[in-house]
């Protein structure tokens, strides 16, 4: 998709956004908190020749966007070489419209990144693919292993389990965050690299 | 229709972290103008990934990963008159 400069700018910058959230802004705090970021990383952003412009599109409310939007803003924090801008989905729905997930999806967050002039260099949504294929499996095996679950098949709808087994899953999903946070960040990081270090 | 307290109850597990508050209350309130008391309950569920879902008894009526989308409420209306016996 085609964004102007203009547009771009009319997003909220990071720390604006953060000020506006309504919810959540201290489980946003706490993720951003426990960040790591690479000395290789590091150096790789403060050392781009041309800046980035990264356009995100969120929600406060929304899990994926409170998980996975704190490493953009302390990237950005670390360097001068990348310019941000928030937008919020329910709000542009032009924006959020042109990066459909599976084309069917207002899945968030989008993080679009933009060379600098404004030549769309790739873009990310909701969470890094490798993230999401290791919690299909790390739910598959909640669902073999956990004595609330035995029996019942995996992919059954949460509607469709005991209060019991809920339990379970819900406990599964807090311990797979615990245990993927770093990877996760890692992830995000590299996709975006990867983004700039194949554009021409 | 029975006037007697009902049988069926009714789950309805939304996305919490989706804000999928609205479409679960507007579905709730549905239901109770609808049955009244002729349904046991009606349980909902804050939960995550993306899902709505809407059991009635032991049927899933509705799933956002199967189906897409909310459901209508006339098509779960419809799933508990069902059940209930016409």
């Amino acid at each position: 998709m085609s964004v102007s400069y203009e547009r771009f700018q009319q997003g909220m910058t990071f720390a604006a956004y953060r000020a506006q959230m309504t919810r959540n802004q201290d489980r946003f705090d706490e993720n951003t908190r426990l960040l790591h970021i690479a000395d290789d990383d590091r150096e790789f952003f403060r050392s781009l020749p041309q800046p980035v412009r990264v356009l995100v599109i969120t929600e406060d409310w929304c899990g994926d966007a409170i998980n996975n939007l704190p490493i953009i803003g302390r990237l950005a924090e670390d360097n001068n070489r990348m310019d941000v801008r928030v937008f919020l989905r329910d709000q542009n729905p032009d924006l959020i419209n042109a990066y459909l997930k599976d084309g069917l999806h207002q899945s968030i967050p989008v993080f679009v990144v933009f060379d600098s002039d404004m030549h769309e260099l790739g873009h990310f949504i909701e969470r890094p693919a490798r993230i999401t294929a290791q919690m299909d499996v790390f739910v598959a095996n909640v669902f073999a292993t956990d004595p609330a679950l035995a029996g019942v098949a995996p992919g059954t709808s949460p509607a469709q389990l005991s209060e019991e087994a809920r339990m379970a899953l819900g406990r599964g999903f807090g311990q797979f965050r615990a245990e993927t946070r770093a990877l996760s960040d890692a992830e995000i990081v590299r996709e975006i690299r990867a983004m700039i270090a194949g554009s021409p | 229709m029975n006037e007697s307290a009902g049988s069926i109850k009714v789950r309805i597990v939304y996305c919490a972290s989706c804000g999928y508050e609205g479409p679960a209350l507007d579905l709730a309130r549905d239901l109770l103008l609808t049955f009244r008391y002729n349904l046991a309950a009606i349980e909902l569920i804050p939960w995550q990934d993306g899902t709505f879902d809407v059991a009635v008894g032991p049927l899933l009526v509705h799933s956002m990963l199967r189906d897409g989308g909310f459901p209508v409420s006339a098509t779960i209306i419809a799933a508990v008159r069902a059940q209930l016996g016409g």
